[in-house]
């Protein structure tokens, strides 16, 4: 592996040096067990966008503690504008113009947007008090320089905010900052595409103030678009600095993140479609969706498109009975279901992947092996005593025909996140359903991960079974599914069958009830 | 991910001799670090008492410690849900009461029947008023612990229920094998809910439902039910440890079991179960209860007054709960 080098400075095309705001030189970090990092290095410039993309556990989270000060280096160090800093808190590094946009988003939610913007650094009147109206004026003024009626007063409970807009909050708090540096981890993945391209648009107008950006992403096409320069981590060290420029395509950036070519990210379509399995008639819940009609067929993908808050998500939970259902029927086969709790629906042959892996799919306490029987544990006991020798040996018989790389017998938490979403097919798979929902089946997880998640999806299929997909990317949707409902404002706009898949008619139909209203991020039905 | 590169030759191998056994007792330390601290304060007992260590004096930490033990068994699986049971005492009072009086009139087999049913009925009242009323525990228990404590009262008139039958006090002093009944009693709670906590289909849905409620209700589990059964197992136990408790006394006590609240989940928390639910072992939990019992013991052959030793366990707890946040793995590892 020739990662020994350092990235290596370059020089722009005018000669001049370009200035660095940030370099980490040669930095390592061990933990128990695991050697996150070894020997990396990496600068970030003023007034650039600098990708970091890597495989989940190739040190990316590392290398972002590190540079937040929630972590220090046990070699190598961290300079700020040529001068070595060692920081001791995530404070520390924020004071020194480093902020970090978490994934998890930082914000307090019973508290102001003003109040969460001056959370840890309050503007004073006489010296001691809080003074709201301050804190509001300038959070109205940060606002206003970020986005144009954002829709977000700074008196509202931060609660109350969109995805987006808590996110929004948070930029506006690293200008409060001024940060020089802001690191973005995975700041698209709880956006809807639409809401995606106003925050790239957003970043681009904070490099154009020299703000410098290292963004962490796993969607390569948005990388491609946005970045200036990437740097690809893999097994904890520096694989490649590139220009962005420099890159022929994203099966490029795979490669180097794999380190093999990926031929096909996309397994084909060749499942035998056959009878409707699933048709649902005017499902409703007032409020999140209303009349919401659609069938699915046996060998079937059909996905759900649509802006996060469309009710794509509400709508599934409440067919699974995960929610209440005012109105609409279910029927399968023809037969009419009967469905008022998860427990109904799953004897009725239905399986719900819920997006949110860690806090709905598993018992992140409990082993893979527990959580792969969490759905079909009768089927292991005999008058409520469990037998430990036959749930093992199918869990392990589960895990290996999906290629499950973690600890079964370790707590779930343990496991990447691509090896979580396996347990969580492996424990719907138990189950024997033949209606499969997948909601966000690939967010957060790597693209190694993602190609046996849509191969898995399609091999379900290939066995007969009815798959419903609902996703906020476009491609995924595109080149999984064999039809696609798009939703918009809790209700279906557009059916569009394979022939016809087009982004700009996935699109319209997303954006349906916005049209006319504006369609910027901050809309929020 | 681990393999040692051949520019840090040197180096990696050292770093590695350093990490293992340190890593092996942080992640083993929940387990490692009370049994070792219970070793320990009996080799101090015994230097400083010469009474300590005898054979009557541990048939005395055992009767003691045999209801707070079946107690505190039972708080496990309240704690284990992510829930609470704060009115074990008072069921342990109303038990009496009712155990007492039934079997006065109607024999030892009958009130010992009668003193379950009525320990479970608590636990059901406990759990429904939680899962179909949505009452946090916290509420829920403290609010039962008054109600049940006055039902006890309003039974028993204030006073203690006497006459019960003689065989039924001797009960509490028998040995059998050596060992007094007591002890026997609560060594059968600890068997039983092992059993249950690991190889019944219950017992793994509470540690589903205190791990993860929204994806163990996703995954078809009755939640509210599972809750239930956990807090009549509670109330089961609590019955238990009253019978131990009231053949001790040869009598039915309207009073008895007031610091049994504190004692079963301090038992409990210092047995490394997580108060948020899902994690740890009735195992711990057994040296949780044998940590209080020795040093109450120990610290009654030293003379130190009752008064003060309420402050001891008290400080104990809270010093066990800060060591483990400190120091301990506690809770889930950051994501990666």
């Amino acid at each position: 592996m020739s990662s020994s080098a350092p990235a290596p400075v370059t020089e722009t095309a005018d000669g001049a040096q370009p200035s660095i705001v940030v370099a980490l030189s040669h930095v390592s970090k061990q933990y128990p067990g695991v050697r996150a990092l070894h020997d990396v290095s990496l600068d970030l410039r003023r007034g650039e966008v600098h990708a970091l993309i890597g495989e989940n556990g190739a040190g990316k989270s590392t290398l972002i503690r590190v540079l937040s000060g929630d972590a220090a280096p046990d070699a190598g160090s961290v300079s700020i504008d040529g001068r070595p800093v060692a920081f001791d808190s995530p404070l520390d590094a924020r004071k020194q113009g480093i902020v970090t946009i978490f994934q998890e988003l930082m914000i307090v939610p019973e508290l102001s947007v003003a109040e969460n913007i001056f959370l840890g650094n309050e503007p004073l009147a006489l010296g001691c008090l809080y003074s709201r109206p301050e804190a509001e004026r300038r959070t109205r003024q940060v606002l206003e320089t970020l986005v144009k009626g954002s829709g977000i007063r700074p008196a509202q409970r931060a609660a109350e905010l969109s995805t987006a807009q808590k996110q929004l909050v948070e930029i506006a708090r690293a200008l409060v900052f001024r940060a020089s540096v802001i690191i973005m981890d995975e700041p698209t993945a709880a956006l809807s595409e639409g809401e995606a391209a106003s925050l790239r648009r957003l970043i681009l107008r904070l490099i154009a103030d020299g703000v410098a950006i290292l963004f962490v992403s796993h969607r390569l096409d948005e990388v491609m678009e946005i970045a200036d320069r990437v740097t690809v981590l893999r097994g904890g060290q520096h694989i490649a600095t590139l220009d962005a420029k420099s890159i022929a395509d994203t099966d490029e950036l795979i490669g180097l993140m794999v380190g093999r070519p990926i031929t096909e990210l996309f397994p084909p379509r060749n499942a035998e479609i056959g009878e409707v399995v699933l048709r649902a008639t005017g499902l409703t819940r007032v409020g999140p969706f209303e009349d919401v009609s659609f069938t699915v067929r046996a060998g079937e993908v059909v996905g759900f498109a649509g802006l996060v808050g469309a009710g794509r998500t509400e709508t599934m939970r409440g067919l699974f009975g995960a929610e209440r259902l005012d109105r609409g029927e279910l029927y399968k086969r023809g037969a009419a279901l009967d469905i008022r709790t998860p427990r109904d629906a799953i004897a009725a042959g239905i399986a719900y992947l819920p997006e949110d892996r860690k806090e709905q799919g598993l018992v992140l306490s409990m082993s893979g092996v527990e959580n792969i029987a969490m759905a079909s544990l009768e089927d292991y006991c005999i008058a409520g005593v469990l037998s430990w020798r036959s749930l093992r040996a199918t869990a392990r018989a589960a895990a290996q025909q999906l290629q499950f790389r973690g600890q079964l017998e370790a707590s779930a938490a343990t496991a990447s996140g691509g090896n979580q979403q396996k347990l969580v097919i492996a424990k719907w798979a138990r189950t024997g359903a033949d209606i499969l929902i997948f909601d966000e089946p690939t967010r957060g997880i790597d693209v190694g991960a993602k190609a046996e998640v849509y191969r898995l999806i399609h091999q379900l299929a290939g066995e007969g079974a009815a798959i419903i997909v609902v996703s906020s990317e476009l491609p995924e949707l595109m080149n999984v599914c064999h039809r696609i409902y798009t939703m918009s404002g809790g209700r279906i706009r557009d059916e569009v069958a394979q022939s016809d898949f087009s982004e700009h008619r996935i699109l319209e139909g997303a954006f349906a009830a916005h049209l006319g209203a504006g369609t910027s991020a901050e809309v929020r039905p | 991910m681990m393999g040692v590169s051949d520019s840090t030759g040197p180096i990696a191998p050292a770093i590695d001799a350093r990490f293992v056994p340190v890593s092996f007792l942080r992640r083993h330390s929940r387990e490692i670090g009370l049994p070792l601290i219970v070793v320990l304060m009996t080799m101090v007992f015994s230097v400083s008492s010469d009474v300590f260590l005898s054979a009557p004096n541990f048939r005395n930490i055992g009767v003691s410690a045999a209801a707070l033990a079946a107690v505190s068994f039972g708080q496990t699986f309240a704690i284990l849900t992510a829930g609470l049971d704060l009115s074990v005492g008072s069921t342990v009072a109303l038990v009496s009461i009712v155990g007492s009086l039934v079997m006065r009139s109607y024999g030892i087999p009958a009130g010992l029947l009668a003193a379950i049913a009525t320990g479970a009925a608590v636990g059901l009242v406990n759990g429904v008023v939680i899962t179909r009323f949505k009452v946090f525990p916290f509420i829920a228990t403290l609010a039962m612990m008054s109600v049940v404590s006055g039902l006890a009262l309003s039974l028993s008139g204030g006073v203690a229920v006497t006459g019960v039958p003689a065989a039924f006090g001797d009960l509490a002093y028998q040995l059998v094998l050596g060992i007094p009944v007591p002890v026997l009693m609560a060594a059968a709670v600890l068997v039983t809910a092992f059993l249950v906590l690991r190889y019944t289909r219950l017992g793994r849905r509470i540690y589903a439902v205190g791990g993860n409620e929204e994806a163990a209700r996703l995954s078809g589990i009755q939640v509210s039910r599972i809750k239930v059964a956990a807090y009549i197992m509670s109330g089961i136990c609590a019955s238990v440890g009253s019978i131990i408790l009231t053949a001790r006394v040869a009598s039915g006590q309207p009073s008895l079991g007031a610091t049994l609240p504190l004692e079963s989940v301090a038992a409990v928390v210092l047995g490394g179960i997580s108060l948020f639910g899902g994690r740890g072992s009735i195992v711990g939990v057994a040296f949780g209860v044998l940590f209080i019992s020795i040093l109450s013991n120990g610290l009654n052959l030293m003379n130190v007054p009752s008064y003060t030793q309420m402050m001891l366990v008290g400080a104990a707890l809270i010093l066990a709960v800060a060591l483990d946040q400190t120091f301990g793995s506690g809770r889930a590892g950051r994501r990666n």
